[in-house]
């Protein structure tokens, strides 16, 4: 059976197709303001490229925060579900997922492939890639270069405000005082580390825990979460995925 | 959906009326009592010959004029409550038409937010604060409660020139646990599964509790519960789901809403809003004053400490109702309850019944990112 999973994300929309238990494509692109229209245009530009009709397609399942408005879904499951579905295709034996997207975060505990207790933060942009998008704009690098120039550091600067808007002024204040642009980006990493391991912390996460979301492709990022919840993270070879993986897996029928 | 429910239209109705008799018992002389919590016992001020309205807001309305005196980051109920008086007093047109109707507050010292409210509320109506000892378990706490009670019934006396003599308050606890069986009775009810009634209905009719006048609330009920015996049961066939927390003041239904809209059944209310309210009765044999004060003591507020009472009340509640999860609700900034969740949620994770918390304000914003938190919780117990 062929399946779709379509995750309309706040930051970014993936479309996936699925059939016989293997990831046959996928596509990713930033959100637009029409994002309906454009997961739409995803999903049959992923069925061309796949040489598939859109009736040999079974399911489609949506999830992310656009969820209930992809009108040719059939129907919709929340991100924790589905990213706990897909980690558990990709990663059977994790038990706890750090999910931090463009602008939300969140933990996940697993227990056979089931969700037993998530915790989220979508009041706040400290903890997201949003944090990450801002300051790399005051330090003026490219948000990919941000991570590699953190791993680089020797001195991590402190920076005391994980309020996005200050934190971005706060860095200003730093450069102003000389300080390098390493030593800040290491700063502001580990600062988005220790607030995503708290909540990590909080629901006892130990062991085999995933790292997926936009953010994870951020290696400095992921060095930083390493060092603050002393494990290896699983991480997928295309992170930002396991939503719409996910969506397609639950849209297959069978738990 | 089951389908509707008659004489649930009498509590959507009842405003007016109750308005209606307010105004005419003030014409009579009558004194109206406004409270904010339930450890103020009904049964003094009815004993006294006065009546009360409960004037906790649940409504966002109100919150911006009470945010010029009060700092924001305080809970919303509040500000909310405090808005509505200081508008209703000054001439404003937010405030529910009840508010103005108060000739006194009788207030109680419970939570920091609230206590440090009623210093401010004097500069607009009198204001009568009861106190409360903090760790209600020792005999200590329940003689200096009892004679809290007894200076309380000494105002009520000065303010309406009645007493309060044993006879009437007797009546009137005899009156107050004929209310608290009548709820016991909609609620044992509700252990049908599928119950008769949402609960987003019963919420509605709780938040008329203190509201409307006890004869009227009764007969309210009363008819309820017998449409309920003979109801067509609701045909859905969610998760049952107990809601854990602060109290949803009138005007308030936000998250028991969401929590239908996603398909969750809810059955049962641990919080002021619902069992806390009327769970124990008042013993009717024992000296009246002594038997309020034991019994207003057990209420399993948050302000409590330490609150054992509640965390066993809420597991024993999850078992009767047989529920899947619970949603414990915190409003915004009320850290008592925000901080009591960790008891609560080790306590129920030992009987493997999964929480979810929610924290929110009265405000919009924030649906969207309830709701996905529900849906998310809904998939999980399913």
């Amino acid at each position: 059976m062929i399946s779709v999973g379509i995750d309309a994300g706040a930051a970014t929309t993936k479309v996936l197709l699925f059939q016989d238990g293997e990831i046959m494509g996928y596509r990713i692109a930033s959100t637009a303001f029409d994002f309906v229209t454009a997961a739409g245009k995803m999903f049959e530009a992923i069925l061309a490229s796949c040489n598939i009709g859109k009736k040999e397609v079974g399911n489609v399942y949506a999830t992310g925060y656009g969820r209930n408005s992809i009108s040719f879904a059939d129907k919709s499951i929340s991100e924790i579900t589905a990213h706990a579905r897909g980690v558990s295709f990709l990663f059977p034996e994790v038990r706890g997922i750090i999910d931090v997207g463009g602008q939300d975060s969140k933990v996940i505990a697993i227990e056979d492939g089931k969700v037993v207790e998530f915790l989220m933060n979508d009041k706040c942009a400290a903890g997201t890639g949003k944090f990450l998008e801002y300051t790399a704009k005051a330090l003026e690098v490219p948000i990919n270069d941000l991570g590699e120039l953190a791993l680089a550091s020797r001195h991590p600067a402190g920076i005391t405000s994980m309020c996005t808007v200050f934190a971005e002024s706060e860095v200003i204040s730093l450069r102003a005082r000389g300080i390098t642009k390493e030593d800040i980006a290491a700063g502001l990493i580990a600062g988005i580390a220790q607030r995503v391991a708290v909540m990590a912390k909080r629901m006892g996460l130990k062991e085999d825990v995933a790292f997926v979301g936009g953010v994870a492709k951020n290696g400095g990022m992921r060095a930083a979460l390493e060092k603050e919840l002393g494990v290896t993270l699983y991480v997928p070879f295309e992170p930002q995925i396991t939503g719409a993986l996910g969506a397609a897996i639950a849209a297959q029928g069978n738990r | 959906m089951p389908s509707s429910l008659q004489s649930l239209d009498f509590f959507q109705d009842s405003y007016e009326l109750r308005i209606a008799q307010l105004k005419e018992e003030r014409g009579k002389g009558i004194k109206i009592v406004g409270t904010f919590c339930l450890y103020v016992p009904d049964e003094i001020i009815f004993a006294a010959g006065a009546d009360r309205i409960v004037l906790c807001g649940g409504k966002a309305d109100t919150i911006s004029v009470a945010e010029q005196s009060l700092p924001r980051n305080i809970c919303p109920l509040i500000k909310s409550s405090f808005g509505a008086v200081v508008d209703a007093y000054c001439g404003g047109n937010l405030a529910c038409s009840h508010v103005p109707l108060v000739d006194v507050v009788v207030a109680e010292a419970t939570c920091d937010g609230k206590k440090k409210m009623y210093e401010i509320l004097p500069d607009y109506l009198p204001t009568y604060v009861l106190d409360l000892p903090q760790k209600p378990g020792s005999p200590e706490a329940l003689d200096y409660f009892l004679s809290e009670l007894r200076k309380f019934g000494k105002f009520m006396e000065r303010l309406t020139g009645n007493v309060v003599s044993n006879d009437a308050l007797k009546r009137e606890i005899g009156s107050a646990n004929e209310t608290r069986r009548l709820l016991h009775r909609l609620f044992e009810l509700r252990r049908r599964d599928p119950p008769p009634i949402r609960g987003s209905e019963v919420l509605r009719v709780m938040q008329k509790q203190f509201f409307l006048s006890p004869d009227q609330f009764r007969q309210g009920v009363s008819r309820l519960c017998d449409e309920m015996k003979h109801a067509t049961p609701d045909t859905r066939t969610g998760p049952r789901i107990m809601i854990s927390g602060c109290p949803m003041a009138a005007g308030n239904t936000k998250v028991a809403d969401i929590i239908e809209q996603k398909g969750g059944v809810i059955v049962v209310e641990e919080s002021c809003t619902g069992t806390r309210s009327f769970w124990d009765l008042v013993d009717e044999d024992a000296d009246p004053w002594k038997a309020l004060a034991e019994r207003y003591l057990e209420i399993p507020c948050a302000c409590m400490t330490p609150n054992d009472q509640r965390v066993a009340r809420i597991v024993d509640l999850a078992k009767q109702y047989d529920v899947r999860g619970v949603v414990y609700y915190t409003l915004q900034f009320c850290h008592a309850y925000n901080i009591e969740r960790l008891r609560v949620q080790k306590a129920l994770k030992k009987e493997k019944i999964p929480l979810l918390a929610i924290e929110s304000d009265y405000g919009d914003s924030d649906l969207e990112q309830i709701g996905i938190r529900v849906d998310a919780f809904m998939e999980m117990i399913a």
